[in-house]
């Protein structure tokens, strides 16, 4: 990466502002309840998508609770089971629908985006005020059809259950998904129109921050995707209320017909769930390992390649459906393909963290947490994208704890990350190192025992969605139920400290990281235009200078964080040695 | 931002470039008329040719210049500038993807060797 900073001595980054009143941010321009809904600020959208997914991820999680309580017992612990059905399919519904797709591409890519691109908002601010809106218009429709009586047919909706049999509210429930989707296509046009548009001078392609390239990936997928699914959805919904034969054999359909639509949408869109985790962790990884990342070219086209090729696989989910002999060999060949750029990433990493000056703050932890947890959950998925094997395991348990360990394991991990290394810029405030730390560890703790059972019980065959099982399983299902506990617990744990933290935490300074993006250059909480208007930043160089102790602009960074000694990359930028430099060598 | 010169075509009150004198009123109708007849054809045509062996890849020959037709006229390829070609281009190529696949399965479905 060249720099093309001025010679001479960099100009120091704005010391951190004394206790004092906040100067003017995003916050506290404006408090009531119509200075947020009528909001065109894409910080304040993020915020009001993150307060909305963190109580969709609640709800959802409760389902999960019923869930698990329910397997206590071989013979269902506490619900009939028609109750179960619907228990894992709110489960489902609301964590896929409602909190892992906007997770952190609503979230953090509303908020973070345009800062990291050094501009004032994304592209089309209304357009993104627009998507929240319809987002919760889906989101309430999907809830209410969950609060009045359910949805029975897993998050799936396959039919000819779903068109036919099923007696549950599918089609308020299809058509919150339906309209939820629209919001999904918005956030990721405005997010690609922005990169395209909108960089600050000097931001070239090679100097965009991962994160950014890996929700340019997301949001090509969303773009391409959703509208497939929508369609799906509405040919679903016309089938169930009109009895036109689309899907169902019995008028003359093709019930796989479905499957391929359906996954053709929702095989890429586990990548939409989990390339933004991706983006967090090489920002996260650099920074608390204080090095550049290791391969930068390799790890922003894997995330391409992670979206072309994700377009290739869904029919791995039919295996058993009773598709094409050769179709499937097909599919599983390409399923083998997604682990190389997959697998491209975890080495990077891997290879950014050797010989990194590293810190465990809490962000680190809970990305630490997702390689490992990531690597789990992609291997076994070779089990499965196998065709023998996945004969066997199709439709297991095995399944269930492979894409919990990467969607749990992965992307809730990557959120929790983002969430970590970015709250003191949303919010001003610190939080409490002693008890971020804590949860990070209790929930890969609980993670392991919650869905390490389940590969065993899978493997032995346990079916996915039984409310029953034979006596032989319950002492895995109990572990399981326990680790949820020990998992639920450290979940909460977040919510209590980051919340006091608002009340009595300490004031961030404008970089406490030491992180080298443009989106650490403005106070925290940042101003309305995100940057100081008169001077908007400028780029020189790449984006993880830590070798050289400079940000984006050029200046040199700040302290780094506790764990990670201060000296040791001031020396780096004064001697100007680099990654050679003798107080490198000697950590 | 990251390009500082002004789009091609743009003028004072439309920044984007977006030209209002594009479409001539007479062409745009006489390419609907056009889309419109396609469409006629293939429905006849079709209808004529009865279920045999050519009517599916009829049937698609003429789906896809009904929408060369408004890919090139209505959405503006015509003067789209090369990142716009390009975006139109790879959507054809990820439906190619979406066909292909497809129909990877519902061709060889019934070849199951014993
Ligand atoms: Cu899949």
């Amino acid at each position: 990466m060249s720099i093309a900073a001025p010679q001479g001595a960099p100009a120091a980054a704005p010391v951190p502002p004394e206790p004092g009143p906040l100067p003017v941010n995003y916050l506290n321009n404006g408090h009531s309840i119509w200075s947020w809904l009528f909001t065109v600020d894409h910080k304040r959208i993020g915020i009001l998508y993150l307060v909305s997914i963190s109580i969709f991820f609640v709800a959802g999680g409760i389902a999960a609770g019923i869930v698990r309580l329910n397997l206590l017992q071989s013979d269902g612990a506490i619900v009939s089971e028609d109750a179960y059905n619907r228990a894992f399919t709110a489960h489902g519904v609301m964590m896929l629908f409602f909190f892992l797709i906007p997770a952190v591409p609503a979230v953090f890519g509303n908020f973070f985006i345009p800062m990291m691109i050094g501009t004032k908002d994304l592209a089309f601010p209304k357009l993104n005020l627009a998507s929240w809106y319809v987002f919760m218009l889906g989101a309430a429709l999907a809830i209410w059809s969950v609060l009045v009586g359910g949805i029975d047919t897993g998050w799936t909706l396959y039919p000819p259950y779903s068109t036919r049999a099923s007696q549950s509210n599918v089609i308020p429930g299809v058509l919150g998904v339906f309209i939820s989707g629209f919001s999904s296509i918005m956030t990721g046009l405005n997010i690609m129109v922005t990169i395209h548009k909108m960089r600050a001078p000097g931001m070239t392609w090679s100097r965009l921050p991962l994160f950014v390239w890996s929700l340019y990936a997301t949001s090509l997928i969303q773009l391409l995707a959703t509208p497939v699914v929508a369609i799906t959805l509405v040919l679903l919904m016309v089938e169930r209320a009109w009895g036109v034969g689309i899907f169902d054999p019995s008028l003359g359909g093709d019930p796989l017909l479905f499957q391929h639509m359906f996954w053709f949408y929702s095989h890429p869109a586990v990548y939409i769930m989990i390339l933004p985790g991706m983006g967090v962790i090489s920002e996260v990884l650099t920074c608390f390992s204080r090095k550049n990342i290791f391969g930068y070219h390799a790890v922003a086209w894997s995330s391409m390649g992670i979206a072309v090729v994700g377009f290739l696989l869904w029919a791995h989910h039919m295996f058993v459906a009773g598709i094409s002999f050769y179709a499937a060999l097909l599919f599983s060949l390409l399923s083998m393909l997604v682990a190389v750029p997959s697998a491209i990433k975890v080495f990077n990493w891997t290879a950014t963290l050797y010989r990194g000056s590293i810190s465990f703050q809490a962000p680190m932890l809970f990305s630490i947490g997702f390689v490992v947890l990531f690597i789990i959950g992609g291997l076994t998925g070779l089990y499965l994208a196998t065709l023998g094997t996945d004969i066997h395991l199709h439709d297991t348990y095995f399944v269930v704890a492979h894409f919990h360990f990467v969607m749990v394991g992965g992307m809730v991990m990557g959120y929790f990350a983002g969430l970590h290394y970015w709250w003191p810029k949303m919010t001003g405030r610190m939080y409490s190192d002693f008890w971020s730390r804590f949860a990070a560890c209790v929930i890969v703790v609980g993670f392991f025992f919650t869905f390490i059972p389940q590969f065993v019980i899978g493997y032995h065959g346990m079916p996915r969605r039984y409310p029953n099982y034979p006596q032989e399983f319950q002492f895995f299902n109990v572990m399981s139920t326990a680790g949820a506990g020990v998992l639920g617990v450290g979940y909460l744990m977040p919510a209590v400290y980051l919340t006091l933290s608002l009340i009595n935490g300490k004031r961030a300074t404008a970089n406490p990281w030491s992180a080298t993006g443009l989106e650490w250059v403005s106070q925290s909480p940042p101003p309305i235009f995100n940057f100081d208007e008169s001077k908007m930043p400028v780029v020189v160089c790449g984006p993880y200078e830590y070798s050289l102790g400079v940000d984006q602009m050029g200046r040199t960074l700040p302290d780094a964080p506790t764990g990670a000694p201060a000296e040791l990359h001031e020396g780096t930028a004064a001697d100007g040695h680099g990654p050679t430099s003798p107080a490198k060598q000697e950590s | 931002m990251a390009d500082p010169t002004p789009t091609p075509g743009a003028t004072n009150d439309d920044p984007h470039g977006i030209r209002k004198d594009l479409d001539k009123p007479g062409q745009l109708v006489v390419v609907f008329l056009a889309v419109l007849g396609l469409a006629l054809v293939n429905i006849f045509g079709s209808t004529a040719m009865g279920p045999g062996k050519f009517t599916l890849p009829f049937q698609l020959a003429v789906g896809s210049a009904q929408a060369t037709l408004v890919g090139y006229h209505f959405m503006h390829l015509k003067n789209g500038d090369k990142v716009v070609l390009l975006t139109a281009l790879s959507s054809i190529f990820w439906m190619g993807i979406l066909f292909v696949l497809f129909l990877g399965d519902y061709m060889t479905r019934h070849m199951i060797v014993d």
